[in-house]
């Protein structure tokens, strides 16, 4: 029943857009043609990024205060990233347990005490996620949903860092859009993909911006150069 | 003719006209407002073109632009008007307007009700290609610059919506003004900010309007100046009428023109300029 | 709080008027959000050709509209996607009432979107067995309240921070006693948590749909969509047919537009692309997607000559920058859209007979179309609203009376130019010390604002006789 009315629905629309557009091309080449030529003219129409490297102009994006509740640091190798997390607990005053996501380059590295599989809703606790790209323009980092990446891991803990591979920050939301075009050729979209570029912010109550509305409150990105 | 059509838009200063400008027949159409309520606007009008070199006419047969029409969506009763003042003014050099958004209705408007009749839609883009709003003309036309003006005091400027956002009438008054002696500018807050006018708006959601000009009228007080100064006879009147009701005698409201053309004293003596 | 209606509006407008701190409270967040967005357009030099660029993706989409809605419908299924198609508000709102029926849901958490509001699905779900639970923190404290919204970026702005300390000790499990608006918002989220992780449906909107892979993209700063859409078994999107583009990449000149207009920020925090249901082995995310588009007028606009409207991203710009909505607020306006957008778009989704005073109540000063992202001409539009009413003949009698007697002389330049003259003698009547106080049939100036005397006689009057004397002199 309700699939015949929607059939119906569609049928109506289709037919109102065919009436109130009768001299329209549908001849896909042309149309594709046309979308393409748009997109020429992004690189008139974006920003100027503050460094012409990309890593570098994420981190001068993050250090000018520009991403909400944000910090970075780079580090060489990863080894030394429970180093630095550990430093993360020590500047939040936060119990040494962390949720890390469950890839083997993250498991398999020495996190001398530090519990590393603890409950993600626990406001204490802080999540480690491997994000697959960075985005130098809106200082962003980029993940996708995965057997091995939970998306609420992005979510629900109040503090949260993301580890970027160097090599794998692009300069423009653009350029990304252009890798998830490949990824969809190969019939390998994820069911999810996120920009993260900041923390969960709201300033709904009096226009006052408070940070941690749902998700995190705190970001801290590191840069893995050798990655 | 073709040409004319085709150079329809935006005023542009243009040197070749500039030096021929004593040649150019200017039509001035007054505005209702100014030819009931303010006649010193138009004679300022008339003194400032002749002054910048222009020779001017005022054809007996007008009346109003058609906006109260136009704006309440009597498409017919436009173009009717339209239609008169088309013929009116179509075979001046120039047509001249001392309003920015009459100016505007003529320059943008008149085509929107002439979609269907091509013939009248070519008179009206050609109507469009030569209308002006008058300081606008007189600074990119005319390159004209006001000798010998003296007036004591201070002055804010409202820009009315029309005039700023339709014709990107901005710097042209401001840099007239900045010639007269004596005369300094005390910019103001929100300067390009409605001021609650619009035509039958003011009637139509008086109050909405007047809530609307009170915060002009607010930030006009705080400037200090002598001297609200604007191009739009619409927008003063609006300004001036809530100053005057909320008692605040201590500024005063004159069309850019009549400073300009030296009336100032003699209106503000309460003579009439004529 | 009871609803204004659209035909309500004149009346809508003086109940705003008279409540003496909505001025401010609307200031508050409309003067921010100004200042915030010039200083983002300062900052972003290459705004004028983001702005070019983001009409003509929305202008190319619209223009070829049932190739990509039929490209975005051909993906969505490959993507194991659900797809519906709802020809009016109401029938959309069945569509997804009936979705959570079938899953015997009980708790359905919805994510902020206008179209939602539009379509009168948080309506449709207070009157059914089912617990709608609002995770954006705006439309939380509306739902608390029970108010409609009054922005469409912050559909909350009405609302002190005393309002929400009320609320929230009322209706929290665990609320906070403090009244510091940190400790409101960790309230908040303390009493969404558990809701969000046993919700049995998601429900969201879209910023944009991709043609070119089916999927949808949510923007939020609160990243309460991806709260809501991953834990629940089913995420169910609503959205407008007019959120289509071709591409993500084509998305992205628009997302650079949106966050800059809408908040001066220069890109939200969360912006999620949702591609259809869970893939096996994922780790979260929901077993199964449904899409519910939505013409409800849509279609209309695009056969009456409207379709510049349909470019519109939902910023909110235009209200934020628009002298009517600054002073009578969201809620006069009777509409889940308020404002210049709002004026243009209830028309057609209520209709223009009870919705076109609010196309009257505009000073045709133009911010709103210089302020928009993509360059849409409202005030052309509401214009042209206005002439369709007045064919309709909805304009009040009284206002077609003395506008057309104004034309009908305008166009008798002789007659018309004796009128000012007997007009200005009339005046005179009136004037004491340069001023008129009052005058009969000038009500509606002379209420709020004195009127200037006019000249001794007409220009025109003054004109002739200087050019007389001239002649007669020489």
């Amino acid at each position: 029943m309700n699939k015949q009315k929607s059939e119906l629905s569609r049928t109506k629309i289709f037919s109102a857009i065919k009436n109130a557009k009768p001299t329209v091309t549908m001849d896909v080449k042309t149309i594709q043609q046309e979308a393409f030529e748009l997109l020429k003219e992004s690189e008139f129409a974006r920003p100027k990024l503050l460094s012409e490297d990309a890593t570098q102009a994420l981190v001068l994006r993050i250090e000018a205060g520009l991403v909400i509740g944000t910090s970075c640091e780079k580090i060489s190798t990863l080894d030394d990233l429970p180093n630095s997390v550990n430093q993360f607990f020590d500047k939040h005053s936060l119990p040494q347990e962390i949720k890390v996501q469950g890839i083997d380059k993250l498991e398999k590295l020495d996190w001398e005490g530090i519990s590393t599989d603890s409950d993600i809703e626990n406001d204490n606790t802080v999540g480690l996620c491997w994000a697959e790209y960075g985005v130098a323009e809106t200082g962003s980092f980029v993940v996708h949903s995965s057997p091995k990446m939970p998306i609420l891991l992005n979510f629900l803990p109040l503090y949260l860092i993301a580890v970027i591979p160097k090599s794998k920050i692009l300069h423009y939301m653009d350029d990304y859009a252009l890798i998830a075009n490949e990824i969809a050729k190969k019939g390998e979209t994820p069911r999810n993909m996120c920009l993260i570029s900041g923390v969960s912010g709201t300033t709904d109550i009096e226009g006052v911006l408070v940070q941690g509305a749902h998700g995190p409150e705190v970001l801290h990105i590191i840069i893995v150069e050798d990655q | 003719m073709s040409q004319k059509i085709t150079n329809a838009g935006r005023t542009q200063p243009n040197t070749i006209e500039c030096l021929n400008i004593s040649e150019k027949k200017v039509g001035l159409f007054v505005t209702c407002l100014v030819n009931t309520m303010r006649p010193s606007i138009g004679f300022a009008s008339i003194t400032l073109l002749e002054q910048a070199g222009c020779t001017v006419e005022v054809p007996e047969l007008q009346s109003c632009c058609g906006q109260p029409a136009f704006n309440s969506g009597d498409d017919e009763g436009t173009r009717q008007i339209a239609y008169q003042t088309i013929k009116q003014f179509e075979n001046f050099d120039y047509v001249v307007l001392p309003s920015g958004s009459c100016a505007a209705m003529i320059k943008k408007n008149f085509i929107e009700v002439f979609k269907d009749q091509p013939e009248w839609l070519a008179r009206a883009k050609h109507l469009a290609s030569i209308t002006h709003e008058l300081l606008s003309f007189l600074v990119d036309v005319c390159n004209f610059e006001p000798r010998g003006i003296e007036l004591d005091g201070s002055f804010t400027y409202h820009d009315s919506c029309s005039g700023y956002r339709s014709l990107h009438v901005y710097e042209q008054p401001r840099k007239m003004l900045s010639k007269v002696k004596g005369l300094d500018h005390k910019p103001l807050n929100s300067h390009s900010e409605c001021c609650g006018f619009g035509g039958t708006f003011c009637v139509k959601y008086s109050d909405i309007s007047n809530e609307i000009v009170a915060e002009k009228v607010k930030n006009i007080l705080a400037t200090e100046a002598d001297y609200l100064l604007g191009g739009d006879m619409g927008c003063l009147m609006n300004i001036a009428g809530k100053l005057n009701r909320e008692g605040h005698k201590e500024i005063k409201a004159l069309h850019t023109a009549e400073v300009l053309a030296g009336l100032a004293p003699q209106i503000l003596g309460g003579k009439d300029a004529s | 709080m009871q609803v204004n209606k659209p035909e309500d509006f004149t009346k809508n407008v003086s109940k705003a008027l008279a409540q003496p701190d909505l001025k401010k409270i609307i200031r508050r967040t409309t003067d921010k959000a100004e200042t915030k967005r010039t200083e983002a357009v300062a900052n972003f030099p290459e705004f004028e050709n983001a702005r070019s660029q983001g009409q003509k993706v929305k202008d190319h989409t619209i223009k070829y509209m049932d190739h990509y809605l039929a490209e975005f419908e051909k993906n969505a299924l490959a993507q194991g996607t659900i797809v519906h198609w709802a020809s009016t508000g109401e029938e959309a709102s069945k569509i997804v009432l009936d979705i959570c029926r079938q899953h015997k849901a009980k708790k359905v958490t919805r994510s902020k979107s206008m179209l939602g509001e539009e379509i009168g699905l948080t309506h449709a779900f207070d009157n059914s067995e089912m617990e709608r639970i609002e995770t954006d923190l705006a439309e939380h404290i509306i739902q608390l309240a029970g108010d409609p919204p009054s922005h469409i970026v912050w559909p909350a702005m009405h609302r002190s921070r005393e309002d929400v300390v009320k609320l929230f000790r009322e209706f929290h499990e665990d609320p906070t006693y403090s009244e510091e608006i940190t400790d409101l918002v960790r309230s908040a989220r303390r009493d969404l948590r558990n809701k969000f992780l046993t919700s049995d449906i998601g429900i969201s909107g879209s910023n944009f749909l991709l043609a070119d892979s089916g999927s949808s993209c949510t923007v939020t700063n609160e990243g309460n969509a991806e709260l809501t859409i991953t834990p629940p078994k089913v995420h169910i999107v609503t959205a407008g047919i007019e959120k289509l583009v071709p591409s993500m990449a084509h998305a992205v000149p628009l997302l650079r537009l949106l966050t800059r207009s809408a908040t001066g920020a220069e890109i939200t925090q969360y912006i999620t692309f949702h591609n259809g249901s869970k893939r096996p082995n994922d780790a979260d995310g929901p077993q199964e997607c449904h899409i519910v588009l939505v013409d409800n007028g849509r279609t209309k606009m695009l056969a009456e000559g409207m379709e510049e409207m349909l470019r519109c991203i939902r910023c909110g710009a235009c209200m934020n920058h628009c002298v009517v909505y600054k002073h009578i607020g969201g809620h006069a306006y009777g509409s889940v859209y308020p404002g210049p957008m709002g004026s243009v778009l209830t028309p057609h989704l209520d209709s223009l007979e009870v919705a076109n005073k609010q196309t009257h109540a505009c000073t045709m000063n133009g911010r709103c179309e210089e302020v928009c992202p993509v360059n849409i001409p409202l005030p052309k539009l509401l214009r042209s609203l206005r002439a369709q009413s007045w064919q309709k003949k909805y304009e009040p009698l009284t206002n077609r009376f003395v506008v057309q007697s104004f034309a009908e002389l305008a166009k008798r330049p002789r007659l018309f130019q004796l009128l000012s003259s007997c007009g200005v003698i009339f005046m005179k009547v009136f004037s004491r010390k340069g001023w008129i106080k009052y005058m009969p049939f000038t009500s509606g100036w002379t209420r709020n604002r004195d009127l200037i005397e006019p000249g001794s006689t007409t220009f025109m009057h003054q004109y002739k006789k200087m050019k007389k004397a001239k002649s007669g002199g020489a």
